[in-house]
C-alpha cells in the first residue's frame, strides 16, 4: 500500500492542530510545547517528504528543524519564560471562544481559495498547501489576538513553520533547505530581540524588580 | 567576469570583519572605501552583466549603480557623522553599525541582480533584519519599540512573500519542469503566458502584500515613520530609498509576469486594480497626515509612503510610458531623498546633535543663518520633493498623469488631488526651514566634508530628467517596454 498520502496528511493535519490550539491556549509553557510538537511533527514531515520525492536536502531541511526548532528554540524560550517570571502572562485581545471561531472561518477561506486555484497541480500539493495556508493564517491570527511579546513571537514561529510545510510539499523545490536556514536567522534575531527588550523593560522599572521579588518570596 | 557577483559579495563578506575589528573611524573609513570599490563594480557591471544565478539585466544595472552611488555619497556624510561623536554608542555598537551598513547595501545590490524569486526573497529578508539591527542600536525605549514594530510587521511581509514565491513556483512548474527555471525570472519572463493563471493571481496577491510591506504601502506601512525617525541617520538614507527601491521592483516584475499571463490569455486576473487601489491609498493617506507631523525625519518618511505610492500607481496604469514614468520617479526620488537626509543630518549636527530627536522642524528652522550653503541645499531638496517644476519629480509626475488621463480618466481626479495636498504640505515647510527665525545663540559654522556630494546629487535629482543622457534614457526605455 502506498503510504505517502495518508502519512503526509497525518502529519500536515497534527501540524494544524497544534497551530489551532495555540488559540485557546492561556499559558505561555502550554504554547511553548504546542510549537514544540508542531516542530518536531515538520521534521518528521519534511523527513518522510524527502524519502517519498527521493530528494536529499528534505532530509538536510527536516534536520535543521528537528535540531533548531524542535530542541533549541522551545529551550530558549522556556529560559526567557522562568527568567522573567511570566508563566501566566498571555493575555488576549478577544474571548477564547471567539477567537476559535475565527480560526475555523481562516481554515475556512483557506481550503476554498487553495482548492479550486490548483486543480492542475498534484493532488498531494494541493491539500498540503491548503493546510499550510490555514497554519500560516492561523499564526498571524495568534499574532494578532496576542499582546504579549512571547505569544507573538510563538505566532510568527507557528506561521513560519506553516511555511516551510508548504515548502517541502513542493515537488522538486529548489533551494528548501537554504530558504528554512534563512528563515532561522529571521528567527533567531526574533527571540534575541525579545530577550533584550525583556532585559531593558526589566532593568529600567526598578520598583518592578522589587515587585516581583516580593511575589517570588510570597509563592 | 560577472562583476554582480564581487559588487553583491565583497559587502556582504567584508561586514563581519568590520563588525569585530577596528575602531570608530577605521570603521568609518572601511565602510567609505568599500563603498567606493562596490560602486567601481557596479559601474563596470554596465560592460560585464554576466549571466546566471547572479546577473543584471538593465533594470538592474541601472538601480545597482544608483544604489551604490547613494551609498557611497551617504558614507562619505558618515564620517562627519561619526567623527561628531553626538551619537553615544559603545565601540561595539559602532562596529555592529559599520557592518549592518554594508549588509544592507550587500543585500540590496542582491535583490536587484537576482535572477531568481527564492534568492530575491533572501535578500529582502537580509536587508530587513540588518535594518532592524541597525534601528535599534541607540537602545532607547523608543528606539526598541520602533525595532520591535520594524521586526514584527517586516516577519509578517516576508512571510507571505515566501509563501506567494513557493505559489509563482508552484504555478510555474507544469510549464518548465521542477528545478531552477521555475524560478528564474527569465525564464518565467519568456513563459508567462504558460503559467498556470489562477495559482499566479492568488501568488500575486501574497506577494504584492509581502513586497508591499516592505514597499511601506499603505495599510501596510505602520513601521517606516518610527524606524525612520529612531534609527542612525546613514542608515535611515539607505533605508528610506534603496530598500524601497527593491520591493518596487520585486513588486514591478511580478506585476509583468501577471499582466503577461492576462494579456496572453493564461486566466490570471489583471493586476492593474491591486496596484491603483493602494498606490491612491498610499497616496491619500500621506496627503492628510503630512499636515500634522513636527518631527522632520517622521515627516520625510511619510513623503517616501507617498513616492512610493505614486510609483505603484504608476505600474498600475501599465503601458511602457506610465512604467517608464514610474523607474524615473523611483530613480530622481532616490537621488533627491538621500541628498534631503544628508542636509538633514548636517543640520542636526549644526545645531547640537545629530542623534534622534533632534530633528523637529522647530529645532532646524532658519537653516540658512547657521551655514548658507547648507540652507539654500536643505531648501532645494523639501522643493524638490514637492514635485514642482523644475525638479525632476516634475517630469516623472507628468507622464505619469499624462498616461493616466489616457488609460484610466477617473483614477486621474484623486491622483491629482494627492499630489496637490501632498506638495501644499511640504512646501510650506521650506520657508521656515531655510529662512526662518534661528533658534537663539545659533552661530555661522562650517557645513563639513561631502556636503558637495549632497548638492551634485540634488543638482542629478534636478537635472537627470530633463537632459537624461542617451543611454540611460534607451535603458529604461527598453526596460519599461519589456515590463509594460
Amino acid at each position: 500500500m502506498n503510504l505517502d498520502y495518508p502519512l503526509a496528511h497525518l502529519m500536515g493535519g497534527v501540524i494544524l492542530m497544534c497551530a489551532f490550539s495555540m488559540l485557546s491556549q492561556r499559558r505561555l509553557a502550554a504554547m511553548i510545547t504546542l510549537y514544540q510538537v508542531q516542530a518536531l511533527t515538520l521534521s518528521a514531515a519534511a523527513f518522510w517528504q524527502g524519502f517519498a520525492q527521493g530528494a536529499g536536502d528534505l532530509y538536510l531541511t527536516g534536520l535543521i528543524t528537528l535540531v533548531i526548532k524542535g530542541i533549541l528554540l522551545p529551550m530558549g524560550m522556556r529560559q526567557i519564560v522562568q527568567r522573567f517570571n511570566m508563566v501566566r502572562a498571555v493575555e488576549t485581545a478577544v474571548p477564547v471562544g471567539f477567537s476559535m471561531i475565527l480560526g475555523v472561518g481562516l481554515i475556512g477561506i483557506a481550503v476554498l481559495v487553495v482548492l479550486p486555484t490548483t486543480v492542475s497541480a498534484v493532488s498531494l500539493t494541493r491539500e498540503d498547501l491548503a493546510i499550510s495556508l490555514s497554519v500560516v493564517l492561523l499564526g498571524l491570527l495568534v499574532m494578532t489576538l496576542r499582546r504579549n511579546a512571547i505569544a507573538q513571537v510563538i505566532g510568527f514561529l507557528s506561521t513560519e513553520n506553516g511555511l516551510v510545510l508548504a515548502a517541502t510539499g513542493m515537488p522538486g523545490m529548489p533551494f528548501v533547505a537554504e530558504l528554512s536556514v534563512a528563515l532561522l536567522v529571521l528567527l533567531a534575531f526574533l527571540v534575541i530581540g525579545v530577550f533584550l527588550f525583556r532585559i531593558r523593560e526589566h532593568f529600567d522599572t526598578l520598583d518592578l524588580v522589587g515587585i516581583e521579588e516580593i511575589e517570588r518570596r510570597g509563592r | 567576469m560577472n562583476l554582480c557577483l564581487p559588487a553583491v559579495f565583497l559587502p556582504l563578506l567584508a561586514a563581519p570583519a568590520i563588525g569585530v575589528f577596528g575602531t570608530r573611524a577605521q570603521g568609518a573609513l572601511a565602510n567609505l572605501a568599500l563603498n567606493v570599490i562596490v560602486f567601481g563594480f557596479t559601474v563596470g557591471v554596465f560592460f560585464e552583466p554576466g549571466s546566471g544565478l547572479i546577473h543584471a539585466d538593465d533594470l538592474g544595472m541601472i538601480f545597482g549603480a544608483l544604489t551604490s552611488f547613494v551609498c557611497m555619497t551617504t558614507a562619505l556624510s558618515n564620517l562627519g557623522f561619526v567623527w561628531s561623536g553626538n551619537e553615544v554608542l559603545s565601540l561595539r555598537r559602532w562596529r555592529v553599525y559599520h557592518a549592518m551598513c554594508q549588509v544592507v547595501l550587500g543585500s540590496t545590490l542582491l535583490g536587484l541582480y537576482a535572477d531568481n524569486i527564492g534568492l530575491l526573497w533572501v535578500a529582502v529578508e537580509g536587508a530587513t533584519i540588518a535594518a532592524t539591527v541597525g534601528v535599534s542600536l541607540s537602545r532607547t525605549a523608543s528606539a526598541l519599540e520602533a525595532a520591535w514594530k520594524y521586526f514584527i510587521l517586516g516577519g509578517v511581509g516576508i512571510a507571505l512573500a515566501l509563501f506567494g514565491t513557493m505559489l509563482v513556483y508552484l504555478a510555474a512548474q507544469p510549464a518548465l519542469g521542477p528545478g531552477l527555471a521555475a524560478m528564474s525570472f527569465t525564464a518565467l519572463g519568456a513563459h508567462a503566458t504558460k503559467l498556470d493563471g489562477s495559482l499566479l493571481t492568488l501568488a500575486f496577491v501574497f506577494l504584492l502584500f509581502g513586497y508591499g510591506t516592505k514597499a511601506a504601502l499603505v495599510p501596510l506601512h505602520g513601521w517606516l515613520p518610527d524606524a525612520y525617525a529612531e534609527g542612525p541617520i546613514p542608515l535611515t538614507t539607505a533605508l528610506s530609498t534603496l530598500m524601497l527601491n527593491v520591493a518596487l521592483i520585486a513588486i514591478l516584475r511580478f506585476r509583468h509576469l501577471m499582466q503577461a499571463n492576462f494579456a496572453g490569455g493564461g486566466g490570471a486576473l489583471q493586476p492593474g486594480v491591486f496596484l491603483l487601489t493602494l498606490g491612491l491609498a498610499s497616496l491619500l493617506l500621506t496627503a492628510f497626515s503630512l499636515s500634522r507631523r513636527r518631527d522632520a525625519r517622521r515627516f520625510f518618511g511619510f513623503s517616501s509612503i507617498e513616492h512610493s505610492g505614486i510609483a505603484v500607481f504608476a505600474f498600475g496604469i501599465g503601458g511602457p510610458a506610465a512604467i517608464f514614468g514610474g523607474l524615473l520617479h523611483m530613480l530622481v526620488h532616490t537621488l533627491i531623498k538621500s541628498a534631503l537626509f544628508q542636509a538633514l543630518m548636517r543640520g542636526a549636527a549644526l545645531r547640537g546633535s545629530a542623534a534622534p530627536g533632534n530633528y523637529s522642524f522647530s529645532h532646524l528652522r532658519g537653516m540658512i543663518h547657521s551655514n548658507k550653503y547648507l540652507g539654500w541645499l536643505l531648501g532645494g531638496c523639501v522643493f524638490a520633493l514637492t514635485g514642482l517644476p523644475p525638479s525632476g519629480l516634475f517630469a516623472s509626475e507628468f507622464i505619469i498623469i499624462s498616461q493616466t488621463i489616457q488609460r484610466d480618466p477617473y483614477v486621474s481626479l484623486p491622483l491629482g488631488l494627492g499630489l496637490v495636498l501632498c506638495a501644499v504640505a511640504i512646501i510650506r515647510h521650506v520657508g521656515p526651514l531655510v529662512f526662518g527665525h534661528a533658534p537663539p545663540h545659533t552661530k555661522h559654522q562650517k557645513a563639513g566634508v561631502g556636503i558637495n556630494l549632497a548638492g551634485l546629487q540634488l543638482a542629478l535629482g534636478f537635472g537627470i530628467a530633463f537632459a537624461m543622457p542617451w543611454f540611460l534614457l534607451n535603458a529604461l526605455s527598453s526596460v519599461a517596454a519589456a515590463l509594460q
